[in-house]
């Protein structure tokens, strides 16, 4: 397999009761572009991240993750080899602070008299470095989330995937429950961090934001690959004709 | 538009400024604390003796540690309304570990206070491993556990209690009853607990969000056990503390607690939702609610008063916990809310 794919997905087939999500999906992410992933409702793009992210198993398929063939059972598979999904519901902890969140799993501790106690202020201070480093901008790491509007929430997800040192990051409809300012914010994060070399798959419904920070856009419909295409050289129209009326030539 | 927007806008700020004052539950429930006891202290000469005072500390001591355990349950998202069964029989059976086995006071108290561990363990396995609903589920144990008691016990009281299982109850460290010093470490311990360390924090994550605690991999199970088991261990301790306050042992011990546990939980600003609660505000709220008791005996109300004020106190903080977690508002009380 490709080595310069992070992730390769090979026929993947998905059947849910009578439905077809997926039919012998193949997809390529390379390392560090950023991928949209569009296609109307039911079109099977939650399923296929879902399946790359372990939560859903495929029928049929291979998944390839930095060129090894991945086992995935679960997301804590997928988690190992350096992928993270972030849901549109959010799974952040809105009781705790921004800290809390960004090391949920992997609080740093130190024992006293055989007590587990947390060393707060450690992780306090790496998680303002890290905000800082993804210029995140979140005032402090002891603000408690639910304080937080819907964009910081997704930036703070976002920190904890990548203070998890994952290199792979699916993100399912970020923005859509963003306004314009809060959205354009998550999308300058999302190319800052590509820039930094992560790989990213964007699922979304706002076309217009794939084209305007993305690498290649990928559309599925009806569970099929219509095509991939590039960013560069590519019109809404483009693609949204293959999102509403699938291959031109019918065959891929 | 922007001049029409104005006046909304302001009035969207005052209601974040509130929001904002609401969220800080610990202090608003000490503000209506210290109001309360400066009123008092104003306005009754009884009120404001010394041993009044003291009476009042002795009197929400039981319920306070009691209640911290009930804290702890409640923040993880569950409850636990066997406590006041455990602490009766944990209290039962240290009065016999002395009386018919003839252990040592203190032995006897051990002894007691493992009923409660064990009483609170299986609680735990059955809210966890058997994932039994924990309102329903510790309301069947809690009868179980007080049909063990009056079983062994047949229904007989203890009579003639030595100091030495009474001391926790009636003693004085110094001039400071014993039971007061005992309320204060136990607030400070599981303060300390649910702030400080990995386990309060965990307890707040399932609370607060139980499907991506499961999603982290954290050993939910486990914790919901030494939940319950704390929980069960606080019950017997306030049981026993109760049989030096009563002086006598009774099967009934306990009967009365769970009620008011919850109470000063609630009252102290623990979301009924999970995730949200702290041990100061549960003390806080512990303490209201036994300024209210007190005030009806100095003020020379009628005592029977005081299931009223406590439960209209309950309500009054279920609608405050509402209108915090934007669940109600004056549109839906109005009805204007289409």
């Amino acid at each position: 397999m490709s080595i310069e794919h992070a992730v390769e997905m090979r026929g993947i087939s998905k059947r849910f009761g009578t439905v077809q999500a997926l039919n012998g999906v193949d997809l390529e992410l390379r390392r560090g572009e950023l991928l949209g992933l569009v296609g109307d409702n039911a079109a099977g793009k939650s399923t296929l991240m879902k399946t790359l992210y372990g939560s859903v198993i495929p029928d049929a398929g291979e998944i390839f993750v930095e060129g090894q063939k991945a086992a995935l059972r679960n997301p804590r598979d997928a988690q190992a080899l350096g992928l993270a999904m972030i849901y549109q519901d959010l799974a952040v902890f809105n009781n705790l602070d921004v800290a809390a969140n960004v090391f949920t799993g992997r609080e740093y501790t130190k024992r006293v008299l055989g007590i587990t106690f947390l060393d707060k202020k450690r992780m306090y201070a790496e998680s303002e470095a890290l905000l800082s480093r993804l210029r995140i901008n979140i005032s402090s790491p002891k603000l408690l989330v639910e304080r937080m509007s819907g964009g910081q929430r997704q930036m703070v997800a976002v920190a904890r995937a990548i203070g998890f040192d994952a290199t792979i990051l699916i993100m399912d409809e970020p923005t859509a429950a963003l306004g314009v300012k809060e959205a354009n914010t998550l999308l300058d994060l999302m190319s800052e961090l590509r820039d930094q070399g992560i790989s990213i798959i964007l699922i979304t419904h706002r076309i217009s934001d794939v084209l305007s920070i993305g690498d290649r856009v990928m559309v599925l419909k009806g569970g099929e690959r219509q095509g991939v295409l590039d960013v560069e050289d590519s019109t809404l129209e483009d693609v949204e004709y293959l999102i509403v009326r699938g291959r031109p030539d019918g065959s891929g | 538009m922007t001049a029409n927007q104005t006046p909304t806008t302001r009035v969207e700020s005052a209601r974040a400024r509130v929001r904002e004052m609401m969220a800080h539950r610990e202090s608003g429930v000490f503000l209506a604390l210290m109001l309360f006891f400066v009123v008092m202290y104003t306005v009754s000469p009884i009120f404001r003796r010394p041993f009044n005072l003291t009476t009042i500390l002795r009197q929400i001591s039981v319920t306070s540690i009691v209640a911290m355990g009930q804290t702890l349950v409640i923040v993880s998202g569950a409850f636990d309304l066997s406590q006041g069964s455990i602490a009766g029989l944990a209290a039962m059976v240290t009065a016999k570990l002395w009386k018919n086995a003839g252990l040592d006071p203190p032995i006897a108290i051990i002894g007691g206070l493992g009923v409660g561990v064990v009483c609170g363990f299986l609680n735990g396995v059955l809210a966890a491993r058997f994932r039994l609903h924990p309102i329903v589920m510790t309301l069947a144990t809690g009868a179980v556990f007080l049909g063990v008691n009056f079983y062994i016990t047949r229904g007989e009281s203890i009579i003639g209690l030595p100091d030495g299982l009474t001391w926790l109850g009636k003693g004085l460290i110094g001039p400071v009853p014993a039971l007061i010093v005992l309320m204060f470490i136990v607030a400070f311990l599981m303060h300390i607990l649910l702030t400080r360390t990995l386990f309060g924090l965990r307890v707040r994550m399932i609370g607060g969000n139980l499907k991506a605690s499961q999603d982290v991999g954290m050993n939910v199970e486990r914790i919901r056990v030494g939940i319950f088991t704390l929980s069960g261990f606080l019950s017997a301790l306030g049981g026993i503390v109760l049989l030096g306050r009563v002086g006598n042992a009774l099967p009934q011990i306990g009967q009365g607690l769970l009620f008011p546990v919850v109470t000063a939980a609630i009252v102290g600003g623990t979301l009924l939702t999970g995730g949200v609660g702290s041990m100061a505000g549960t003390l806080i709220g512990a303490a209201i609610m036994g300024i209210a008791r007190n005030s009806l005996v100095v003020l020379q109300l009628n005592i029977y008063l005081q299931d009223i004020v406590q439960g209209m106190l309950v309500v009054v903080a279920l609608l405050i916990d509402q209108f915090r977690r934007g669940e109600l508002n004056w549109r839906i009380i109005l009805g204007r809310d289409r």
